[in-house]
């Protein structure tokens, strides 16, 4: 496995982020961002460490709050490319109510969510995407709150972009992967299913591997009743692929003060 | 000689609409003026008034009675006349009204088309009773209105003459100061904070709404495009503070705005930039708590809060000004100590402050950005956090050849995460140095008349203004008084403020909260032990009559 950098990676052996770092790695070399101009942007959790064992700018914050200095770093420099990794917890959770503004503004982002419908960092507790009836320590009568749709969500905020792809299929990963780096206008939502081998025993990587399936090519992901028929889709069946696409344009295209260059290089001081 | 005018009605009538009007004629006639507003949390409503006192020498007090209420409801009679001085006058907006003179201004106004005008005629009649020329007032209109068109201008200037007609057939003239040489520009603690903040080169601005922070956060909306500032009304708190340190990363000076309610969500934030090292300003608009609180009313009661937000340890800065002028000076201090030490700067004021208006000298308004210190060219092998000296990093921006790193967790050189516990307390050291250079810079507190004193009134923030009226009043009524100033509250320069305080018989700390947080904290740093206390926390500012009396009671 390549590895950009020496620091060792404290994830549990098996975790699903040991495919999805090297898988990330290769597609941004792949799409050739420029690694000097990428910010990666993370909150706190398993996923939210990935920064730190790859070559970049990093903006590791708070838990819950990669997506306000992501929006600002974008809105203050536009010319740098800002990518999140975050978890379900961190994102669909503790960050939740940025996600749905993020979404409203159509910032140009790129959202890349681990989701492994579990608490890895806390030990195991529910989270917003776990199934219901799921038992933990502390849902000891089993999750009674509906799981989050993440995708439904970002198509009815205004997402220009939502995919879904899963760390047990690498190449489809990379695929998606590559297709939300290169999609250059407006918020791009990738939620990555992830088993996680410590602590989420329902959800795990042969689950995902039966259960997964690619989207068709008879599907439009321009029609946005498509689009929401496969994000209600979750069961026997969970559909990956790109989801839903649109032409919206970003809040930093269409800002009229950013019209005339970034404001870091305007700015004179 | 001085006189106060209460404009007082509902919200929703232009109460500030006539305030602004006096106040800039009275100053555009060189006249002293200070002008306070107080209003209840609703939009439409209530019972609010503005304060315009005006006099032929320097005041800087609002005072509690009235010389002229102008009464725009009936409640106003109701309640507000018993706060009228002996001889003084009320001027009613109806047809009739027990020791009132009425005066119609929305009917006239009316007649002339909309009652929009009827401050026009408000005004005349306040003018008229002041005996003052009226064509400063029209003079005044007419430039006000010179964008609406000439028939505007014209239709006001008359009405302002009805006003003054009607009013003088009563034939009360009151004995009114007459012009001075107080500077002619007037401006509030809003737009000398906003403006000061745009001319020095903020560019990005993030907040949630929050009485009274919103002046600020709204000037800057509306100048945004002149100075080229992005705008973005935050999700919450927390979005605006996380906002503000995304901005300040990649590498533009920024602000957020917001009252005690707001501090307390962005605590997390403010600890983030102390861990990130990030330039993050914070201009806090206190309002008396807990929780909601009075969300109209002012208080100086987040000293202590804004001192602690922010869990764990980390060098901060904060200041208080004294006035709008201040204001503007300080707000440009906070960015630089930002900027320079790479800590977060909460910039406190409050109702009170950011609603006065006051004459001031003209203020620069040419554009001067600030430093940001930042290094450029910094190669493969930078290090955002590389251990110095002062504690102060090189800090460079994204998108160089030099990787930017930062980790909210205890980081190494790098910015990578660490659990290296000897590096952790390299790194907690290397950030508390940072203190000492801010110590250096720290502003010392200001004295007046204080060298000789036999007793001090100890103050900050906008408790300056009445205090040092009370000092002026005090001293002609022979009490050798002065008054100890402090517009920076953090960090403190022990020896110094032990020094000024000096032996005096008597040291009263006059504040606008119940505990007495200025002399908390400098008890807490073995500055004073007991100390007399003058608190007020009804949600009113002080005011100089008020500090008098409680000095000689």
């Amino acid at each position: 496995m390549r590895r950009l950098n020496p620091s060792e990676p404290a994830w549990c052996p098996g975790c699903g982020n040991y495919s999805i770092l090297p898988t990330l790695d290769e597609a941004i070399d792949e799409v050739g961002i420029d690694r000097h101009r990428l910010v990666l942007v993370s909150g706190i959790g398993q996923a939210a460490k990935l920064p730190h064992y790859t070559k970049a700018n990093v903006f590791n914050g708070l838990h819950g709050r990669a997506l306000p200095p992501a929006t600002a770093i974008k809105l203050a420099n536009h010319e740098l490319e800002v990518l999140i990794t975050s978890g379900d917890g961190d994102m669909y959770g503790e960050g939740g109510n940025h996600f749905i503004h993020a979404i409203r503004r159509n910032i140009g982002v790129k959202c890349f969510v681990h989701n492994n419908q579990v608490y890895g960092l806390t030990k195991g507790q529910a989270s917003p995407t776990s199934d219901e009836g799921m038992e933990t320590k502390i849902q000891t009568h089993g999750v009674m709150a509906r799981p989050l749709n993440p995708l439904a969500l970002a198509i009815v905020e205004g997402a220009s972009f939502v995919a879904r792809s899963c760390a047990v299929t690498r190449d489809h990963l990379k695929e998606m992967m590559m297709a939300a780096l290169k999609h250059d206008e407006g918020f791009v939502l990738l939620d990555i299913l992830q088993h996680c081998p410590s602590f989420n025993r329902r959800n795990t990587a042969k689950w995902y591997r039966d259960h997964v399936k690619p989207v068709g090519d008879d599907h439009d992901p321009t029609d946005v009743h498509a689009a929401l028929d496969l994000a209600m889709t979750w069961g026997e069946e969970i559909p990956i692929g790109v989801i839903y696409r649109s032409d919206r344009p970003s809040l930093e295209g269409r800002h009229p003060v950013l019209q005339e260059g970034t404001l870091v290089s305007r700015y004179e001081g | 000689m001085d006189l106060n005018i209460r404009i007082a009605g509902e919200a929703g009538q232009g109460i500030q609409t006539i305030g602004h009007l006096l106040v800039d004629a009275c100053a555009s006639m060189g006249l002293w003026v200070f002008s306070t507003q107080s209003y209840m949390s609703r939009i439409r409503g209530g019972l609010n008034w503005q304060d315009v006192r005006i006099a032929d020498y320097q005041i800087t007090s609002g005072c509690e009675e009235a010389d002229i209420l102008v009464a725009l409801t009936d409640e106003v009679l109701e309640e507000l006349a018993g706060e009228v001085v002996d001889g003084g006058v009320v001027l009613y907006d109806g047809d009739e009204a027990e020791g009132a003179i009425a005066i119609p201004f929305t009917e006239i106004a009316k007649e002339e088309g909309s009652d929009v005008m009827a401050n026009s005629v408000a005004a005349g009649a306040v003018f008229a009773i002041l005996g003052y020329d009226p064509t400063v007032l029209e003079d005044y209109l007419s430039h006000v209105f010179e964008k609406k068109g000439e028939e505007v201008v014209q239709v006001n200037r008359r009405l302002a003459r009805r006003g003054a007609e009607i009013a003088g057939q009563a034939n009360i003239g009151l004995n009114a100061p007459d012009p001075a040489r107080a500077p002619a520009h007037v401006s509030d603690g809003t737009e000398t904070t906003a403006l000061s903040a745009a001319r020095s080169g903020v560019k990005f601005v993030a907040s949630y709404p929050m009485t009274p922070s919103t002046g600020v956060f709204t000037w800057l909306a509306g100048h945004a495009d002149d100075y080229g500032i992005v705008v973005e009304q935050a999700e919450d708190e927390i979005a605006a503070i996380n906002m503000v340190c995304g901005a300040t990363f990649a590498g533009v000076p920024a602000l957020t705005t917001t009252s005690g309610g707001g501090l307390a969500l962005m605590s997390e934030g403010i600890s983030l930039a102390g861990m990130h090292e990030l330039p993050v300003v914070v201009m806090l608009s206190q309002r008396p708590g807990p929780a909601t609180g009075l969300p109209t009313r002012t208080a100086q009661a987040d000293l202590l809060f804004a001192l602690r937000t922010g869990h764990g340890e980390f060098p901060r800065a904060i200041f208080a000004p004294g006035s709008p002028e201040e204001s503007y000076d300080l707000m440009r201090r906070a960015l630089e100590t930002a900027h320079r030490f790479q800590t977060p700067v909460i910039f406190m004021t409050d109702q009170y402050l950011t609603d006065l208006r006051m004459n001031t000298a003209a203020l620069d308004d040419s554009y001067a950005p600030i430093d940001r210190h930042v290094v450029e060219d910094v190669g493969e092998g930078y290090r955002r956090y590389e251990i110095t000296d002062s504690g102060v990093s090189p800090r460079a921006l994204p998108g160089g050849e030099g990787f930017v790193v930062l980790d909210s967790d205890e980081h190494d050189e790098e910015g990578h995460i660490t659990e290296n516990l000897e590096i952790a307390q390299e790194m907690m050291d290397k950030r508390m140095r940072k203190i000492d250079g801010m110590l250096e810079e720290a502003l010392a507190p200001q004295m007046y008349r204080a060298d000789d004193a036999y007793s001090l009134l100890v103050c900050w923030g906008s408790t300056f203004l009445p205090c040092r009226e009370a000092v002026d009043v005090l001293r002609m009524r022979g009490h050798s008084i002065g008054m100890m100033h402090f517009a920076q509250l953090w960090p403190l320069r022990v020896e110094e403020i032990r020094e000024k305080l000096g032996v005096r018989e008597r040291v009263v700390f006059v504040e606008g909260n119940a505990w007495g947080q200025l002399a908390t904290v400098l008890r807490e740093l073995c500055v004073v032990g007991e100390v007399e206390m003058m608190t007020r926390y009804d949600g009113l500012p002080f005011t100089a009559k008020e500090i008098v009396a409680r000095v000689e009671g």
